[in-house]
């Protein structure tokens, strides 16, 4: 399974205000306040945590079924940058996904796996052809395997991101 | 407070962040704020963080789980308001 997000910044800066008092406490743990309060710029840090948690969240839904609004429970860790992208784990109950962050002046993008080698097989697609809901998952019909691939799909104000294994 | 009364209230909570108008109009107990109004998910919080304002009650954070239709977030309420 894989899951992404995208965060348009322009449009996060004008739809919300991580500011305002009760915010943070209710998305982010400690640790994760901490990372913020201590980042250069703190609203880019707010969004780099928040899509990770959203990426790993798709995929977490997507194998379990469960839906809900739990944002606490997913937990950034172990960051690490290299080569400009930004590296880390994020855990909930006990399960560890992988997820790979871009930071631009624009936008954050997020993809997250349960495996770390398959970053590797990622491929981003150019539009939506040959996807559609296999139970109620976005599936990649490839005509070379006659086969179905997971996708995820993102969009956010001027951004959109289609990520197939 | 009725039932009316805090659907009423819900509403003029959940307006400013709804991107699906039709769907607001015809709003019902079953309508999800996410699938629905296309509430954005970051914006969800700002929806508790209201509620909790408008109806001086606090949302933990296993209550929030369950935030996502117009159903629970009025079970929510109500149970918090018979709390106080």
């Amino acid at each position: 399974m894989i899951g992404n997000d995208i965060v348009d910044l322009a449009l996060a800066q004008k739809e919300s205000n991580w500011n305002r008092k009760g915010f943070l406490d209710k998305i982010f743990t400690k640790n994760e306040k901490l990372q913020i309060f201590n980042a250069e710029d703190s609203e880019v840090m707010v969004w780099n945590l928040w899509s990770r948690k959203e990426a790993v969240y798709k995929i977490y839904n997507r194998q379990t079924q469960i839906r809900g609004y739990f944002p606490l429970q997913l937990e950034c860790f172990d960051l690490e940058i290299i080569d400009g992208i930004i590296y880390g784990k994020v855990a909930i109950k006990e399960t560890v996904y992988y997820t790979k962050t871009e930071v631009k002046p624009q936008f954050i993008n997020t993809i997250a796996v349960e495996n770390i080698e398959d970053f590797d097989t990622i491929k981003t697609l150019e539009n939506r052809n040959n996807i559609q809901k296999i139970n109620k998952i976005p599936s990649y019909f490839e005509n070379e395997t006659l086969g179905y691939k997971p996708v995820s799909i993102s969009h956010h104000g001027r951004f959109e991101q289609i990520i197939s294994i | 407070m009725n039932k009316q009364e805090i659907i009423e209230k819900l509403k003029n909570i959940v307006k400013p962040y709804i991107k699906n108008q039709e769907a607001f109009e015809n709003l019902t107990e079953t309508t999800d704020f996410i699938t629905d109004l296309q509430i954005n998910s970051a914006n969800l919080v700002d929806v508790i963080l209201d509620i909790e304002e408008e109806f001086n009650i606090i949302i933990d954070n296993q209550s929030m789980e369950r935030m996502l239709d117009v159903k629970s977030a009025m079970e929510i309420i109500e149970t918090k308001l018979s709390e106080k």
